[in-house]
């Protein structure tokens, strides 16, 4: 990662760990609505991988404020919630595996178990999918120029992607949790519940599924291979 | 996840001059094979086809020229193997050593190792198998048996070998073997590199579900190989071997070697699929795009000279799910019946056999998923 975009993801943590009590204002305020407004229009003139990096954090410590309306316009909701799907998806990970390091049972630490340990495999190998996917989309969004039709066709298989291991995380992460990751105290939920509403927000998987399919049938069978290749490495 | 960066892929060169020779090159070059030879195509042994393909300077593209290799940055290579597997080439004669045996010797190799072995790997004309299951070692495979003794003419072997893919066509196996008497687990280990044609090697066939024969058992007798069989350091083994493992589990043979079957779907549906093919066709793509972001980006981190354990695995555990779920859902949506001979029946046939196998060879998913949890620091 470059040193401007290691410094704006420090600012980003530092103002959304205000924003997480204080609301939307201090994100505001910090001029995040500016990120992809060109310098020479006194905006940030950010491309869509500070996006990206943003909003991840954005998706571990504010899930529930509108941060991804405040920085990018309409067309770009399905791309950027799957930007926030990772980073909630990772936050998911990182609680689950500090709960099972330190709540023993039966003698030892929940991770010491290897059903929980092979779980939680499981669960990073999807986290680590959509990160993918939310990087690569990123990249191709900054190709064609911020042009969301450009890249339809990674838009709607990386929302779809990020929809899909919605199931595996949540359910993997409640799991390991037991009882307390189902209480309103602990932390857990505040990024399971988004990430169940951003399943069906912006295009569900019958939506982006059906979008998706329709434009490879239309390739046909070597076609598909050939745009892949086409778009990008 | 702590160390977990995306490696950009950023090869070097022209890469789109790259794919449109490979593809010119594979128009005029590939046979027109039958269509199940093109799934699970790294499996699939065409001795002439590697011939050609090493002649054209596609196997053993990151061996220097010295050793009759074209010097090409490993991603150049990552971008003509998934060219290669997506055209479901036959690649399986020259796969292992192209794939891990040949950097292997160039990494650990001596220079007499190089010089006799390299040039044959690149020519496609040398084939290797991987030695490393044994009866009594198969997920803990630190539990080795097969003994070498150094004597004064050289290493003697006794042991045997099991599971080992392609040990009846290959030239040369890469064994690990234990070296130190009395030694226990992963230390006194070492490799060596064993011409098959030694006497006191005897190769027996398993013929696999399918009804193919594609493993055999291995059996060394009072094999005598030379001490120049040693490959890198006597007693490092281990070590080589996992290196060998990173190699093995990150390509885009972890999620295209099926890729004929989404063709022959995507094919068989039409431009205009029903409703429910198309939702398929689409969770199909945006799996496979995934993994190969993926892929590529663990191959540009092993390219940048790092171990990318952690991320290789993550490759091959999603990218066997996905080739185990691709077959039975496309059974469970195209009427199709078993016996059927147009292209998609014969591809879904097969690759519902093959599959169970995809999830035990280069590591079973439990022993994948074990090293995942200690990189998440489970373990
Ligand atoms: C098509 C194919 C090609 C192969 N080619 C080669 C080759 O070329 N060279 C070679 O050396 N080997 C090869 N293998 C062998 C392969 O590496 C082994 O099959 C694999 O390592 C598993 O060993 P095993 O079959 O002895 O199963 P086992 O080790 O007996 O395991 C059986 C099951 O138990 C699980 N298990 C075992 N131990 C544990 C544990 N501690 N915790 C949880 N679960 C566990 C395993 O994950 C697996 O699901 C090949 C295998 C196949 C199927």
């Amino acid at each position: 990662m470059s040193a401007a975009r290691d410094m704006l993801c420090d600012t980003a943590r530092a103002v959304f760990a205000e924003a997480a009590t204080a609301g939307i204002a201090p994100v505001e305020e910090a001029g995040f609505g500016l990120l992809l407004v060109p310098e020479e229009n006194n905006g940030f003139g950010g491309d869509w991988g500070d996006v990206n990096a943003v909003l991840q954090i954005a998706g571990v410590i504010v899930p529930d404020l509108p941060v991804a309306e405040l920085i990018a316009g309409e067309a770009f909701q399905p791309a950027a919630t799957v930007s926030l799907m990772a980073g909630a998806m990772g936050r998911a990970l990182s609680l689950s595996i500090d709960h099972v390091n330190t709540r023993q049972q039966f003698g030892r630490p929940l991770g010491k178990f290897q059903a929980v340990q092979q779980s939680l495999a499981a669960m990073a190998c999807e986290v680590r999918a959509v990160e993918a996917a939310a990087a690569a989309l990123a990249s191709r969004l900054d190709a064609v120029g911020l042009d969301a039709a450009a890249a339809d066709f990674e838009i709607a298989a990386a929302k779809l992607r990020a929809n899909r291991a919605v199931g595996v995380v949540t359910a993997i992460a409640h799991q390991v949790h037991g009882a307390i990751g189902f209480t309103e105290e602990y932390d857990l939920h505040r990024v399971t519940v988004p990430l169940m509403r951003w399943r069906g927000a912006h295009g569900n998987d019958a939506f982006w599924a059906a979008r998706l399919g329709r434009q490879v049938a239309g390739f046909g069978g070597r076609g598909l291979w050939e745009a892949m290749t086409a778009r990008g490495a | 996840m702590q160390g977990f960066a995306l490696y950009p892929f950023d090869p070097p060169g022209d890469i789109a001059a790259l794919r449109t020779d490979l593809r010119d090159w594979l128009a005029a070059n590939q046979p027109q094979s039958d269509v199940v030879a093109r799934a699970n195509c790294w499996a699939s042994f065409d001795a002439s086809f590697s011939r050609a393909l090493g002649a054209a300077g596609y196997v053993g593209m990151t061996l220097p020229t010295q050793y009759g290799g074209s010097d090409r940055h490993p991603l150049e290579r990552y971008v003509v193997i998934e060219e290669l597997l997506a055209a479901g080439a036959p690649v399986g004669a020259h796969w292992i050593a192209d794939r891990q045996t040949g950097p292997l010797i160039l990494r650990y190799g001596s220079e007499e190792q190089r010089q006799r072995y390299l040039p044959g790997i690149a020519a496609g004309e040398l084939y290797a198998c991987i030695g490393l299951s044994e009866p009594g070692a198969g997920s803990d495979l630190a539990a080795v048996r097969t003994t070498a003794r150094e004597t004064a003419e050289g290493w003697r072997i006794n042991g045997q070998k099991i599971w080992t893919t392609g040990a009846h066509f290959s030239h040369i196996m890469l064994a690990l073997v234990r070296t130190e008497e009395g030694s226990e687990r992963n230390a006194g280990l070492s490799q060596l590199l064993i011409d098959l044609d030694t006497p006191g090697i005897t190769i027996r066939p398993i013929i696999d579900m399918a009804g193919h024969h594609d493993f055999n058992e291995v059996f060394f007798d009072d094999v005598l190989v030379p001490h120049g069989a040693l490959v890198g350091e006597r007693g490092q083994g281990w070590k080589q071997v996992t290196a060998e493992l990173g190699l093995e589990r990150s390509g885009p043979e972890r999620y295209l070697s099926s890729h004929a079957l989404l063709v022959a779907l995507i094919d068989a549906a039409g431009p205009e699929p029903d409703p429910a093919i198309t939702t398929l066709i689409g969770e199909l793509t945006a799996e496979i795009w995934t993994l190969r972001q993926l892929s590529m980006s663990t191959a540009a981190k092993l390219a940048a000279g790092e171990d990318p354990m952690v991320e290789a695995s993550v490759v091959k555990e999603l990218g066997n799910a996905f080739e185990q779920d691709m077959p039975r859902r496309v059974q469970a949506i195209v009427t199709s019946g078993w016996d059927d001979e147009n292209d998609l029946a014969k591809l879904l046939r097969a690759l519902l056999i093959a599959s169970p196998s995809f999830s035990l060879r280069g590591g079973t998913r439990e022993v994948i998923r074990g090293i995942i949890a200690r990189g998440l620091g489970l373990r």
